[in-house]
């Protein structure tokens, strides 16, 4: 075992339950050696390598002989390197005596994977600083976990701001509401159409009815759903245009890409019924 | 670079043109020259493109497109465009292309029943 | 093909343009971008690489995976030698065009990206940078 582990022994109980300090040493060898979730190396006081652990092989992918005296920069992703990143923990551990991080690092073959890291400043008897003690744990597990959730909490999200509701078969109905900003037309026209592809749905009710005014943005949103909605082949029925929306629209000279609309939601369904008796699950307009 | 094939056949009085998931240029060029090709040597309605595979679609492809459907139109036939992806469909109208004259249908299946049908004057468009 | 968070695409040929959108695709993919953004990503891709194999002749698109701490994001960079562009604003406004019909190129990448930086002097050359990063 290298200097600076054997130091870590001797500063702070010179034996361990009562061992021998060679037995000690060896008791603290085996527990490195197999705590298999975290990967403990060691670097000295410029941040080379000077201890190897088959733990940090397996989560870094480098053997022992290629990576002992690299500086350990080469675990951390290229832009935080260029960022200072690594001077900067050194500093801070030497500083404060521990540093606690969470973020990416990169293996031998490239990948990256989100970590925990303790870096520990190790000093001798005298208080000297002899390098730094480096222990990594894998939160890619954890982090794909949370992602799930979040994803979930995403999906839950998404389902609230962009409802579509089949109200019949081939029929699809978005009761919008509020304002259409670019991240909920996005999100409208993704979630409308693969509902509308799912579904082989030929018909989609936009209803407009909820939504307190029109601008030059949401008009544009609007016409790029309708585009979108006609080039996988189905067609898009505007409801709930109210006076005062129509009257916005005409005076914003805004062109609905020929769309059919109507004011209400129940005159939309008897054109989205003739519509279905005319086209046989195809659509009928320019792409 | 080897480019998948395209696949070109005559059904039910239509040309029927499937691409593949990401055509380069000569691919997406060949598209062209071999519905035209076809539409000589066959007496076909018009043309049918299968864009069910297809990842991407840029502003070559798009173009491309419109000028067949153009040729096409020209010839006396119409275009029908089966199957985009949601994902090429959003990002075709993002990215602001134009396809041209074209109608669309979700399905080739529904393309070729949309073709057989009786003629239909078809509303001019932008 | 590449592996690691960063790499090259050479720009020489008409066919080299699907090859940097393959790049691109794998890359995207591996980020872990949803099947709309890895399109967006790609097609922006492809139009910048058009620029360059139409307007320069010959350049090159670097790729570099992007993380700031909360999210992931692929960086592209278009470097090309050509006659560079004039007026960036000009470029930039929707509907330009320069000849061919197949102006958008500039405008279309920026719509479909999040960021997007131009660098460029007439008669040395053009550096297209865009970025797009995971919606949280």
């Amino acid at each position: 075992m290298s200097v600076e582990a054997q130091t870590i022994v001797r500063g702070q109980r010179d034996v361990v339950m009562g061992l021998t300090p060679d037995a000690s040493m060896e008791l603290l060898q085996i527990l490195v050696d197999n705590i298999k979730e975290y990967a403990i190396l060691t670097l000295d006081t410029r941040g080379y390598v000077t201890t190897w652990t088959p733990t940090a092989k397996r989560l870094k992918g480098y053997d022992a002989d290629e990576v002992m005296g690299k500086h350990f920069s080469i675990f951390y992703p290229k832009e935080e390197v260029e960022n200072g990143k690594c001077e900067r923990e050194l500093e801070m551990a030497a500083r404060e005596g521990r540093l606690e991080d969470e973020s990416w690092r990169v293996r031998k073959d490239g990948t990256r994977f989100w970590a925990s890291v303790t870096l520990t400043a190790l000093r001798d008897a005298k208080g000297n600083l002899k390098g730094f003690g480096k222990i990594t744990r894998d939160l890619s597990e954890k982090k794909q976990a949370e992602e799930r959730l979040r994803q979930q909490g995403r999906d839950i999200m998404e389902m609230a701001t962009v409802p579509v509701v089949q109200v019949w078969e081939g029929i699809l109905l978005v009761p919008l509401i509020g304002m259409l900003d670019s991240a909920r037309t996005q999100q409208l026209m993704e979630r409308l159409l693969q509902k509308l592809t799912e579904t082989a749905s030929p018909v989609a009710l936009l209803d407009i009815t909820g939504v307190p005014t029109i601008d030059t943005q949401t008009a544009q949103h609007l016409i790029e759903t309708i585009k979108a909605v006609r080039y996988i082949g189905a067609e898009v029925v505007l409801t709930g245009v109210r006076p005062v929306i129509a009257q916005t629209l005409v005076h914003l000279g805004v062109d609905l890409s020929g769309a059919t609309t109507r004011s209400s939601l129940a005159a939309g369904l008897r054109v989205a019924f003739s519509l279905m008796n005319m086209h046989v699950g195809a659509s009928n307009g320019n792409a | 670079m080897v480019s998948e094939p395209i696949s070109v056949i005559k059904v039910r009085n239509v040309l029927l043109v499937s691409m593949p998931a990401d055509p380069d240029d000569s691919t997406v060029a060949a598209l062209q020259d071999r519905t035209l090709d076809a539409m000589s040597k066959h007496d076909v309605r018009g043309l049918v493109l299968d864009l069910s595979k297809v990842e991407i679609l840029d502003s070559y492809f798009a173009r491309t497109v419109a000028e067949t459907a153009q040729m096409v139109g020209l010839m006396g036939g119409e275009t029908i465009i089966a199957g985009m992806r949601p994902s090429v469909a959003i990002t075709a109208t993002e990215l602001g292309v134009t396809l041209g004259k074209t109608r669309t249908a979700m399905t080739v299946e529904n393309a070729l029943d949309l073709a057989g049908q009786a003629e239909r004057k078809v509303k001019a468009r932008r | 093909m590449n592996e690691g968070s960063q790499g090259e695409v050479k720009i020489q040929t008409e066919a080299d343009i699907a090859v940097a959108r393959r790049a691109v695709r794998d890359v995207a993919s591996k980020i872990g971008f949803g099947v709309t953004e890895i399109a967006r990503i790609v097609t922006a891709a492809s139009e910048l690489g058009r620029n360059v194999h139409k307007y320069a002749g010959s350049g090159v698109m670097r790729w570099n995976a992007l993380s700031n701490g909360t999210s992931s994001g692929l960086e592209l960079r278009f470097e090309d030698q050509g006659p560079g562009i004039a007026d960036v604003n000009e470029a930039l406004r929707e509907g330009h065009t320069t000849g061919g019909g197949l102006g958008m190129g500039l405008p279309g990448a920026k719509r479909l990206m999040d960021e997007m930086e131009i660098a460029s002097e007439v008669g040395k050359g053009t550096t297209v940078t865009v970025r797009k990063w995971r919606r949280r």
